[in-house]
């Protein structure tokens, strides 16, 4: 984040800033292109209408040079073509397009006029200075402004003078346009370390009759550029009744150098009304490296609420071990909202010490704190598992329950036992879910899975029935190879409890490791409904998970190898059409000998193909070797679109039409391949008239589907 | 010579609107609301009055999330398009129970109103970064959404404007705001995962757009659509219905050539800002290459590679990230969740899923910083560092070779073509 922008920081990167815009800064002309300037100049010369001179332009931006000024310069003064002129003219180096340009402000007026003085701008030409000073008093507010604006990007000591002289003798009705280009100024001076001139500009701009938000600009500069001297400034913006001014105050004193700002601010939040003081606390936490902690706790203590839970919140940027007594106070007040507020900031207080701090307080911690400690043990992670033991056999329950929780966040892999043991024999039976939802919680966050997972696999073996489809279900949550085969062997199980549980957990695995295991159960599972589910879940795998085309064909040949259902096959082909390659096309053709698939298989082969040939794959090979036989499409009429606004794209499918039922597009969005959208924000579809074989038919698509014909009856 | 002062009236004003009451959700915040003084019914003069500029698809999801908040009074709509004056105005107006909502064609007369604090600019691409500026020298906060810029000379210049003119900006890269990505940004900033080595981002579409010009076609009455204000500062071209998509219209770097796709920008203002966020939103890298293999390598100053990559990603939902450190690594998506190399990254924390970016909190995130001058997550400096990214990345693409940039004089290596892309003049009379 960059909350706090230190002052130095914001002078390079305006410098840098205003670099970019230095035409000035180019490398020198480059070498004319030759013949491909030349054929684009060839190009504005010519009577090419005014879309391809446009083109041309942008082109020039790249590969123009000094020789083609001249012909751009010409197109300054034509309304279509001046902006395309001018973002060549922009960019090509040289003080021929300065020249141009400048020459260009005295045969324009208006909007062109404006747009030519702001390019004069952006280029920074000093030159221009003279021209841009007589017209700050032009009778257009817009080329005032554009000049204005124009000679604070230049911002030489000339272009300064003019516009002071400008800004005192200005109409209302262009003053503050005449001040942004003194800003503009003031900041180039300062930029280059001239803080004196720029103290000057932005001091006449606060003092003069403008927008507020000139003013603020203003204020802002006037500040940072008097460095620490600026102080006082900044401050009297404190205690402006001027919401906007002290609104300024607080994103300065964000950006303000040196430390003197933060007792300063500490000071201010003592003397504030509570809702500035509360704005202030959070200014002052955005400097982390200076702040005074000590106000801001003494805020966080007492005092108006406002502003306490604004002390409060801070504290989690800027607070530390100092600060732990205090807030453990409040988090156990009987106000709820700061109590709240404090528990927050507790759980994520800076500091290296506050973890030891909060371990030593344990054994003496009275009642009313002693969840609030456990609690903050589980938060911030601190190893005090003795502790956390000792709370766990604690006669309230509440204690206990936050012990376990605690132990789930922080226990490691050699004590995990200590949590095993509160799910397979809880000493209080409404221990047990909290238990089970801690050993979760330390089972999934452990960096050995493997060795999580032979550890659970052991408590699996050891405890009683009730206890095993719990141990279970976080096995499938800890994953890895141990993980999968002990929910295998649960599947296998001669328990029924555990074959539902374990072949539910393998159906929803989140990896393609558990593959083989799901097909093998896909057949050898103990009851055909675990059978299916294991095959569901196979094919899911194949559906989901990325990986190379020919094995994700593989995986749906074993698929439908192992099964005569129908809705599994299907899903089947879905995964098929869902991931069109030329083995999945194969397969799908394959399918086709089966009489029971054939109808589906086909329309799958169809689809796959023509998502393969949208893509260029050459698939009429394959559809022929298929027994598909060539066709004769005819496409007689369609219309894309909705309601009235519809498109005739007869001709576009009628280019495509070939010797198979389908087409393809170039590209998959209709909207695209028909040239453009003839019913924006409404629901479109294609609707054609077709003959295969000379029999007609009509078939109608929704917008972007694939385009496969059925054949006609 | 011609005489082309054709100014647009400054004063067509169309309905007065007055703030009333309002009703709001309670919404996720970072700093405690109480603390902000909105805990309660909050006071008329204390809401944040917010303005709309160019309220379309997304723009309507964003201004849903504004009117969900109590301490917020929407009080007009800008739209150079009849029916979204009229649609956002029958949404406000529905909300507060009023016929309040006063609608503009110019967004100057609404930046004019001195009792609006703030604006959502949800234009399209075009518009977004020559809006914000305008908006930030009238003295106006502003949620903006992305792509903010179209060029690098546009990005620092939002930058410095925002900083000269002391305005919070919120650029719409709600997934800073999302607890999965931050935590991911987190471990990977905070040396979680060892010493970083890549981030990843997915462009979804390694292309550069440029709407380029159509055929002319009737042009609509002006109170209908103000073809002149759509254009606003893209370079002029006739009238076409098929480019009044504004999501698109003029979006991605615009280079010769190159009249397609866009996601560079389009995605990559998400996915690049959030890799950004990752390395501590330092400088944008130093070196971009030609794309090879559907991938494209840039490197930052001390190494560590980001790299726009168009597959290969864990199924995660659009919008995927992956940082890769010494000892770990973290792939995140919109789906809400997260795949981490060990558990152990978690340190006991839990994460909220929350998928489908929903931009709530990071709405709540601007309304926040409006009041206490700190700058949100998605602030002009870090928005400015992910587009420079994107665009050096789409000049490397356009140019199909490397490019190195130089991150203190923003200017290319030695590298005149390039450097004549990093910025493209406005049509008159607007600027940044």
């Amino acid at each position: 984040m960059l909350a706090n922008r230190p002052f130095h920081h914001v002078l390079a990167l305006l410098a840098a800033v205003l670099l970019v815009a230095a035409t000035s800064a180019f490398a020198d002309d480059p070498k004319s292109s030759g013949a491909q300037e030349q054929a684009l100049l060839d190009v504005l010369r010519s009577d090419a209408p005014a879309d391809e001179k446009a083109m041309t332009c942008k082109k020039l931006a790249i590969d123009g040079s000094s020789a083609s000024v001249a012909d751009l310069a010409k197109l300054l003064s034509d309304p279509q073509l001046a902006s395309w002129a001018r973002i060549a003219l922009e960019v090509i180096p040289g003080e021929a397009a300065d020249e141009a340009l400048l020459a260009a402000t005295d045969e324009l007026d208006g909007k062109l006029l404006v747009g030519t003085i702001n390019s004069i701008g952006v280029r920074r030409y000093a030159g221009a200075a003279t021209k841009l000073t007589s017209r700050l008093q032009d009778s257009d507010a817009e080329v005032v402004s554009a000049a204005a604006v124009a000679l604070g990007l230049i911002g030489n000591a000339d272009a300064g003078k003019s516009l002071r002289q400008a800004l005192a003798a200005a109409p209302a009705n262009v003053r503050t346009a005449i001040a942004e280009g003194c800003v503009l100024c003031a900041e180039r001076f300062l930029a280059e370390g001239n803080a004196d001139d720029a103290i000057v500009m932005y001091d006449e701009v606060r003092q003069a009759n403008v927008s507020d938000q000139r003013i603020l600009e203003a204020t802002r500069g006037a500040i940072l550029a008097r460095n620490q001297e600026g102080l006082p400034l900044l401050l009297e913006q404190f205690q402006s009744p001027q919401k906007a001014m002290f609104q300024l105050a607080l994103g300065t004193a964000r950006e303000f150098p040196g430390d003197k700002i933060d007792q300063a601010l500490a000071t201010e939040v003592a003397n504030a009304a509570p809702e500035r003081a509360a704005l202030i606390i959070q200014a002052m936490a955005d400097r982390p490296q200076t702040v005074v902690l000590t106000a801001i706790m003494n805020a966080a203590e007492k005092g108006d609420r406002q502003v306490r839970v604004s002390a409060i919140d801070a504290l989690k940027r800027v607070g530390n071990e100092s600060c732990l007594d205090a807030l453990l106070e409040i988090a156990v007040s009987s106000d709820a909202e700061l109590a709240q507020s404090a528990k927050e900031t507790l759980a994520i207080l800076p500091g290296e010490k506050v973890d030891l701090q909060i371990v030593s307080l344990l054994p003496k911690a009275e009642r009313k704190s002693y969840p609030l400690l456990i609690e903050l043990v589980g938060q911030r992670r601190i190893d005090a598992v003795p502790e956390l033991l000792k709370a766990v056999e604690d006669a309230d329950q509440g204690i206990r329950h936050a012990a376990l929780i605690a132990l789930g966040e922080t226990v490691s892999l050699k004590r995990l036992s200590v949590l095993v043991s509160q799910v397979t024999a809880p000493k209080h039976a409404d221990d047990a879910a909290v238990a089970q939802q801690a050993l979760k919680t330390a089972s999934i966050r452990m960096p050995d899975r493997e060795a999580c997972a032979a550890e659970l696999t052991l408590a699996v073996k050891q405890s009683p029935a009730t206890a095993k489809s719990n141990l279970l279900e976080i096995l499938s949550e800890v994953g890895g190879t141990t993980a999968l085969q002990s929910l295998a062997s649960a599947a296998k199980s001669n328990d029924p409890e555990l074959q539902d549980t374990a072949s539910r957990l393998l159906g929803k695995w989140n990896g393609v490791d558990a593959a083989p295991v799901l097909l093998d159960l896909a057949t050898t599972a103990p009851s055909e409904k675990y059978q299916v589910r294991a095959l569901r879940g196979y094919i899911g795998l194949a559906r989901k998970f990325a990986m190379p085309e020919p094995e994700r064909a593989e995986m749906c040949r074993s698929a439908i190898a192992v099964t005569n259902k129908p809705a599994e096959q299907q899903l089947v082909l879905d995964v098929l059409q869902l991931h069109p390659s030329p083995p999945s096309l194969k397969l799908a053709i394959e399918a086709m000998q089966r009489p029971a698939l054939k109808e589906q298989a086909t329309q799958a082969a169809l689809v796959i193909a023509q998502k393969l040939s949208s893509k260029g794959v050459d698939v009429s090979g394959q559809l022929t070797q298929a027994g598909f036989a060539k066709v004769k499409l005819e496409i007689v009429k369609a219309l894309y679109g909705a309601g009235s606004q519809q498109r005739d794209v007869t001709d576009v499918l009628q280019k495509q039409a070939g010797d198979l039922p389908l087409i393809s597009l170039a590209s998959e969005n209709y909207n695209t391949s028909f040239g453009g959208d003839p019913a924006p924000g409404s629901v479109k579809q294609l609707k054609v008239e077709y003959r295969i074989n000379g029999k007609a038919a009509e078939a109608t698509f929704a917008e972007n589907a694939l385009i496969v014909f059925p054949i006609p009856k | 010579m011609s005489n082309t002062n054709t100014r647009v009236p400054r004063r067509r004003f169309l309905k007065a609107a007055v703030a009333t009451a309002s009703t709001a959700v309670l919404a996720p915040t970072i700093i405690p609301s109480s603390a902000l003084g909105r805990d309660g019914a909050v006071a008329p003069s204390e809401r944040i009055v917010i303005g709309g500029i160019g309220i379309g698809r997304r723009g309507t999801y964003d201004l849903g999330c504004f009117l969900e908040q109590k301490d917020v009074q929407f009080v007009a709509i800008c739209d150079v398009k009849e029916k979204q004056r009229v649609a956002v105005k029958k949404m406000a107006d529905e909300k507060y129970g009023n016929d309040h909502c006063a609608m503009y064609s110019d967004f100057r007369e609404l930046l004019d109103r001195s009792d609006i604090d703030g604006v959502l600019i949800a234009t399209g691409p075009n518009w977004h970064a020559t809006a914000a500026m305008a908006a930030a020298r009238a003295g106006k906060d502003m949620y903006c959404e992305k792509p903010v810029t179209k060029n690098i000379a546009q990005s620092l210049v939002l930058a410095e404007t925002m900083r000269r003119t002391g305005r919070v900006f919120q650029a719409g890269t709600q997934r800073r705001n999302l607890p999965h990505f931050a935590f991911a940004c987190e471990l990977a900033r905070t040396g979680k995962l060892g010493k970083l080595k890549k981030v990843y981002a997915h462009p979804a579409g390694m292309q550069a757009l440029m709407s380029g010009w159509l055929v002319p076609e009737p042009q609509p009455d002006k109170d209908v659509v103000d073809w002149d204000m759509y254009l606003g500062p893209a370079a002029w071209r006739p009238y076409n219905a098929r480019l009044l998509d504004g999501f698109n219209f003029e979006k991605g770097g615009g280079f010769v050539g190159a009249f397609k796709g866009g996601g560079v920008l389009e995605w990559g203002s998400h996915c690049v800002d959030l890799c950004q966020w990752a390395v501590g939103d330092c400088p944008p890298p130093v070196e971009y290459n030609a794309p090879k293999d559907g991938q494209l390598v840039a490197r930052y100053e001390n190494g560590t590679e980001l790299i726009f990559r168009e597959t290969g990603w864990i199924p995660l939902g659009s919008c995927p990230v992956r940082f890769e450190g010494e000892t770990g690594w973290v792939e995140a998506g919109d789906s809400g969740k997260m795949v981490l190399s060990s558990p152990e990254l978690l340190a006991g924390r839990k994460v909220a899923e929350i998928g489908g970016y929903p931009a709530t909190y990071h709405v709540r995130d601007f309304l926040d910083c409006v009041k206490t001058r700190s700058q949100p997550k998605g602030n002009a400096d870090a928005a400015c560092n992910a587009h420079i990214a994107c665009h050096a990345a789409n000049i490397a693409l356009h140019l199909d070779r490397q490019v190195k940039y130089d991150n203190t004089t923003h200017q290319f290596i030695d590298d005149e073509q390039a450097n004549r892309m990093r910025s493209e003049a406005l049509r008159e009379p607007w600027r940044v």
